[in-house]
């Protein structure tokens, strides 16, 4: 589109000092130093969240639309950078993890890491939770970037979530029980004598599986990753500096595979500290401390205190490292869509769309509970973290979509 | 013909762009109104699978009119593709 310029006007104040990014930081710093008087980890996790909402909404990367366009459109373009992102992250905590247990063999799996027990809970909360984001249009994160973006429907879609959340906090003694109680935290390391084994396994299952997806869509023409355009010449650092903003926040955005190595990088980070990205264990602990208000607080939940995972953790606490990850994901989104001029309050026309954001929240939320995690704590981390819990979650999730995009196609 | 699918946002611009263009009667137009920038790509990409040319032109700040358009002759997708994501690239930049 070669639009002839006008000669441009002198610049004003607001051209001059860049004021909304100022502003942005300063409120993300702003909140950070309270948080940081709470505990260095709270402090810390707020701004992993921050980071973790830029990364999302940069690249747009969308665990939903990963398993949905593979099916929907043999599309599989997103899944191949959550594969790429998955490895990434699988190397990270494998050294973390060799340092916190040097000795896998004695079967004694680290406290951080997302190693949930395996067992029907799995598979019922991963197929739950994949019609439930297929209906969304967006999984757990992916309704926290969009409402920080101004998309009403995930607002709804968020609604639906903590609805389900506090239905199955109710429930959870029956599936801890009849379930839970009784399966074993699969660890890959202590089952097959050894990181080495277990992350050269994890990596050739990657692998299996990223050529899988690359046969899948050959069978239907597709469609390229974007090229980024080629940049303009730059004359001195001033003009390097506004090139090298405008790669970060310009209306291009970045490529799929740069998020999820981007996501990867900060979940290793976050492992470092204390335990990798989740973020349902903070939605349901916001929803419970409401509750409270009214004496009908379900948590601590049966047991959990042993479980690894995405848990709520104890009740009446409203800072955790949990919760801030959930709110700096919105401030991050936001910033990000402020930055990028993508920001605006978007509704859509049609009235069942937010029944169908509702109804799939609803499934979302009760999923993550029992299964201890959404697409990033009980999927995104969990397989890294060398835990049979994430395949076995990421199978059903397929199966989950699948249903999910048969439901769609037959939606208005 | 027009489709007004603002608001709605992946996989429904491009469902109903392809609902719509099947119903569509030979030789005619479609034009979709979306304020979703990934259908800026996705929108074009079911019409070259059906044979439609695309336009883009912005309608006001963050929307677009892409006009589906019957192409004369058999389109080559790869061709339309390189010029989907091209154009794609451009738009979100400005």
């Amino acid at each position: 589109m070669a639009v002839a310029e006008p000669a441009a006007p002198a610049p004003s104040l607001r051209e001059r000092v860049p004021i909304k990014p100022l502003a942005l930081g300063a409120a993300i710093v702003a909140v950070w130093l309270l948080l940081d008087q709470r505990g260095f980890a709270i402090g810390a996790f707020w701004l992993i969240g921050v980071a973790f909402g830029v990364i999302l909404q940069r690249s747009r990367l969308c665990f939903a639309g990963a398993f949905r366009d593979l099916i929907l459109l043999g599309d599989g373009r997103l899944f191949r950078a959550i594969l790429i992102g998955l490895a990434v992250a699988a190397v990270g905590f494998v050294l973390l993890e060799a340092r916190l247990a040097p000795n896998p063999g004695f079967g004694i799996a680290p406290a951080g890491p997302h190693i949930q027990p395996v067992g029907i809970a799995t598979v019922v909360g991963g197929v739950l939770f994949g019609v439930g984001m297929v209906l969304a249009g967006g999984c757990v994160s992916g309704s926290l970037w969009r409402m920080g973006e101004g998309y009403v429907a995930s607002w709804v879609a968020m609604a639906g979530i903590v609805a389900g959340t506090i239905v199955a906090n109710r429930q959870w003694a029956w599936w801890y029980d009849n379930d839970i109680r009784e399966r074993t935290a699969v660890w890959l390391p202590a089952e097959l004598g050894g990181y080495p084994a277990a992350l050269a396994l994890t990596l050739a299952g990657l692998a299996a599986l990223y050529i899988a997806v690359l046969w899948w869509e050959s069978r239907t023409p597709k469609m390229p990753e974007f090229p980024a355009p080629p940049p303009e010449p730059a004359f001195g650092w001033r003009d390097q500096l506004r090139q090298g903003w405008e790669k970060v926040w310009g209306g291009h955005g970045w490529s799929y595979a740069t998020g999820a190595i981007a996501l990867a990088v900060v979940s290793v980070f976050a492992l470092g500290l204390q335990v990798p990205l989740g973020v349902t264990g903070g939605i349901s602990l916001w929803a419970d401390n409401v509750l409270g208000w009214f004496n009908a607080s379900a948590l601590p939940l049966k047991g959990s205190e042993l479980l690894a995972g995405c848990t709520p953790g104890g009740a009446e606490k409203w800072f955790t490292v949990r919760t801030a990850t959930m709110l700096g994901l919105v401030a991050g989104a936001f910033t990000a869509s402020m930055l990028s001029g993508e920001f605006r309050i978007r509704r859509p026309r049609q009235w069942s769309r937010y029944v169908q954001a509702g109804a799939g929240g609803l499934l979302m939320g009760y999923a993550s509970v029992i299964a201890i995690g959404c697409t990033i704590g009980a999927f995104f981390s969990s397989i890294p973290s060398l835990a049979l819990a994430g395949w076995v979650y990421g199978i059903a999730l397929f199966g989950g979509a699948w249903i999910g995009v048969a439901l769609i196609r037959r939606l208005p | 013909m027009e489709l007004d699918v603002r608001g709605e946002m992946c996989p429904y611009p491009a469902m109903k762009a392809r609902e719509a263009l099947g119903k569509l009667p030979a030789g005619e137009c479609l034009e979709v109104l979306t304020d979703h920038a990934p259908a800026l790509s996705t929108v074009p990409w079911e019409g070259a699978k059906l044979n439609y040319r695309s336009t883009i032109e912005p309608a006001g700040r963050g929307t677009w009119r892409i006009r589906l358009e019957p192409a004369e002759g058999k389109l080559d997708q790869k061709q339309a593709l390189a010029e989907i994501s091209r154009r794609a690239a451009e738009l979100s930049k400005g």
